[in-house]
């Protein structure tokens, strides 16, 4: 797993590349807990690179949320592949998350601007 | 002879693992290895690999008061059309199938961190079953090629 980090505007990026499992789950726990703790407010998580995650790597994606919307943060997950998205519909993220196809939608939806369709 | 559909060959392989999270990366590599090798659709190799994941991780984390010396066994085999997994593991007691399905219509703030895995093998595959047999427990997963 590599996560690069950049910021565009005011929203922070972290891009998640090949395995989120139960071997690196713990460093993107850090990583993305982290730029909550220091005050981040718009988090975009791009799964573009992003392979393969089991249910420890889920959970990351569950704990976050959660703790994004008690500090009044938004966070946002962009670009899954096909075989990722189906896992977190499986277990029904979609409904409890923002998740966009595209990189640019997702900053849109973090800066707040309407997305015309 | 007709010539078959699809171009998957069949073929089995063991893996004993040692009681460690850490050897999981080892069983995915095997798996997807395994899995290229006889020509699986990437959807079905995908499914099979995360149910396989999940349902060992469960042993490690869970399965053993003192994992260390303790081992995980895992078959995967394709034949008739379908791949099948199997995991065997002498830890307590356990059928995973007893674990009541998560939520998925609950709000964010009530959805739990717990049952995600063994959720997500049951969606994956198309059969489960569980028995305990000779003081072990074995978990055995299917689906279908298609």
């Amino acid at each position: 797993m590599q996560i690069q980090e950049e910021k565009i505007g005011d929203v922070l990026v972290l891009t998640i590349s090949e395995h989120l499992d139960s071997s690196t789950c713990n460093a993107f726990e850090n990583r993305l807990l982290g730029t909550i703790d220091r005050g981040e407010k718009k988090i975009l998580v791009n799964c573009g690179p992003l392979e393969y995650v089991n249910s420890a790597g889920l959970k990351v994606f569950l704990i976050a949320a959660k703790q994004i919307e008690t500090v009044g943060a938004k966070l946002v997950l962009c670009a899954l592949s096909p075989s990722v998205l189906m896992i977190f519909e499986m277990i029904g993220f979609n409904r409890i998350m923002k998740i966009v196809p595209t990189h640019e939608e997702g900053l849109r939806a973090l800066n707040g601007e309407v997305a015309t369709a | 002879m007709l010539k078959q559909e699809g171009a998957m060959h069949e073929g089995t392989i063991t893996v004993r693992l040692p009681a460690d999270v850490k050897e999981i990366e080892r069983l995915n590599r095997l798996v997807r290895q395994f899995g290229e090798l006889h020509e699986l659709p990437l959807r079905t190799l995908y499914g099979m690999n995360l149910a396989l994941d999940e349902a060992v991780t469960n042993v490690i984390l869970y399965g053993f008061d003192n994992p260390a010396g303790q081992e995980v066994k895992v078959c995967v085999e394709v034949a008739d059309s379908e791949v099948r997994g199997e995991v065997t593991d002498a830890g307590r007691e356990f059928n995973p199938l007893t674990v009541p399905p998560p939520n998925l219509a609950a709000p964010l703030e009530e959805r739990e961190l717990g049952g995600l895995g063994i959720h997500l093998l049951r969606s994956l595959m198309d059969k489960v079953t569980y028995r305990r047999e000779n003081a072990k427990n074995v978990l055995t997963m299917s689906k279908r090629i298609r």
